[in-house]
């Protein structure tokens, strides 16, 4: 239709019985744009920061297979997507203007004719999450490296993945994908973003294990510079490379060393007798290094009630990524927990400013079991 | 799979809009749809106060700044077949960080009163 002029807005007004001396000159005649109903638009509240990043250029990314829940990824951050809905109407209007800008534009234009662009009753509403990086380890895992002179069926194609790939595939930010490859100790190989198979790790780090041995290195002046001269006939530099980087950016990570070995010890049974698996473990390590039982939180778990006292491999990688299943899991291994036995198996969860205490609240319940707290499932186990 | 948010607006930026709120729903009063009809007058008084004149009613509300602004999508290739939801391909179109809230009840123009003489 024709459009409403100043006329026939002052006789509206004068029907409406507003004084038009106690309003500002300019009005805003509101029509729905030819595209305002086809629920074309929509809304999504954007958290602390998006708004900055978006100004400022940058781009976000909604990611997710069809079977996932999709999330949104800033550069270095994830959040879930939900739709919230309202009770009222939400109406979205391109150049319309706030008395502050009418106030400060003098020459503002009396009519201004502003098209209502769409309209709803709900939003996408965001809340920060975890990172979905588990996916990444498990598509690492399905052709572990096992070095060049590996005699695996070189005509079996496995997918390999680029950095461009693990983007559209798992549901993180590309920051927080990058620094979990760092974690997990992916290595780029030919452009593919590769896990090394354990016995293949277990043999390069076995060469500089024995160097040192064969040096008499002092441990925390391990000269990562010779290694790399002296084993680079035995295995590619690049790969004596990655395992130095691995296992000592500026000096050699003891820590990091006893843990793979007792990892390599452990995954041969079920369970071992303690006081014998110490016994073998620090024999099995380069001279120097001292085992502690504190180095395998995460790796493997001690079974104090059973005489003799036995120890077994329980990985934190291998359980579930979802809370409610990790918890479940959990305790489908061992009915109570001590607060010190379950935490490392379950910091990994908490979200940002999260406590282990926290989540121990929320998903399980706690007893005291001979003057010490445990803590049990809230529901029955099947 | 992954869907950029494309952004429109070029090298000056996105676009600023502003959130009208209102109270339960809008319909349209000619039977042929909503696009192209009128929604009503909107005025300021002096002191910023938003008021919306709409049909038979009187409204007035408050500007509110948005602590959470919204980003507008647009969904790409509208009107064509595809998936729905946040599978879709968008493309942030503005930004909205101001509301006018129009929670009032609305007070009726009362018309055909006789004139005092």
């Amino acid at each position: 239709g024709a459009m409403r002029s100043r006329a026939e807005v002052d006789a509206t007004l004068q029907t409406a019985k507003l004084n038009a001396a106690e309003l500002l000159p300019a009005v805003h005649c509101l029509s729905f744009g030819p595209q305002a109903g086809a629920g074309e638009c929509c809304l999504l509240q954007l958290e602390p920061g998006l708004c900055a990043e978006l100004e400022a250029g940058r781009s976000l990314v909604i990611r997710g297979e069809k079977d996932e829940q999709a999330v949104l990824c800033s550069k270095d951050k994830t959040y879930d997507m939900k739709i919230a809905d309202t009770s009222n109407m939400l109406l979205f209007i391109p150049g319309c203007k706030t008395p502050e800008q009418l106030n400060a534009d003098q020459a503002s234009c009396n009519i201004i004719h502003s098209q209502i662009a769409g309209f709803s009753n709900n939003y996408w509403e965001l809340r920060r999450c975890r990172p979905k990086l588990k996916k990444l380890r498990k598509l690492l895992m399905e052709d572990p490296y096992e070095g060049p002179d590996s005699r695996k069926d070189q005509s079996l194609t496995f997918p390999k993945y680029t950095t461009e790939d693990l983007l559209s595939l798992i549901q993180a930010s590309e920051e927080e994908i990058l620094h979990q490859l760092q974690v997990i100790d992916a290595c780029k190989i030919e452009g593919y973003w590769r896990i090394l198979e354990f016995d293949y790790e277990m043999k390069l780090l076995n060469h500089v294990t024995q160097l040192i041995d064969s040096e008499s290195w002092s441990l925390s002046k391990v000269p990562l510079r010779t290694c790399l001269e002296e084993l680079g006939s035995l295995e590619p530099t690049e790969m004596i490379e990655h395992i130095l980087l691995s296992y000592g950016r500026k000096y050699i990570d003891d820590d990091k060393i006893c843990r793979a070995i007792a990892q390599m010890l452990l995954q041969n049974a079920v369970k071992f007798n303690l006081s014998e698996f110490q016994e073998v473990w620090q024999q099995s390590v380069p001279e120097g290094m001292t085992t502690r039982l504190d180095q395998l939180q995460g790796l493997a778990l001690v079974d104090k009630s059973s005489r003799p006292q036995t120890i077994f491999l329980l990985k934190v990688e291998d359980l579930p990524e979802d809370n409610q299943e990790r918890f479940n899991s959990l305790f489908s291994i061992r009915e109570k927990w001590t607060e010190v036995d379950i935490t490392p198996y379950i910091q990994d969860l908490c979200a940002e400013k999260q406590t282990v205490g926290a989540l121990l609240t929320k998903y399980a319940r706690s007893s005291m079991q001979n003057g010490v707290k445990v803590y049990n499932s809230r529901r029955p186990i099947s | 799979e992954a869907a950029p948010l494309a952004r429109s607006g070029g090298a000056g930026g996105l676009a600023q809009w502003v959130l009208v709120e209102l109270q339960g729903e809008v319909e349209p009063r000619q039977s042929g749809g909503l696009a192209g009809s009128l929604l009503g007058d909107l005025h300021y008084t002096r002191e910023g106060i938003p008021v919306l004149v709409v049909g038979h009613h009187i409204l007035y509300g408050k500007v509110v700044p948005l602590e959470k602004p919204f980003a507008v999508l647009v969904k790409q290739g509208a009107g064509e077949p595809g998936p729905a939801g946040p599978h879709a391909h968008y493309t942030v179109t503005a930004l909205i960080k101001t509301k006018l809230l129009f929670k009032t009840r609305p007070k009726p123009i009362i018309t055909n009163v006789p004139k005092k003489v």
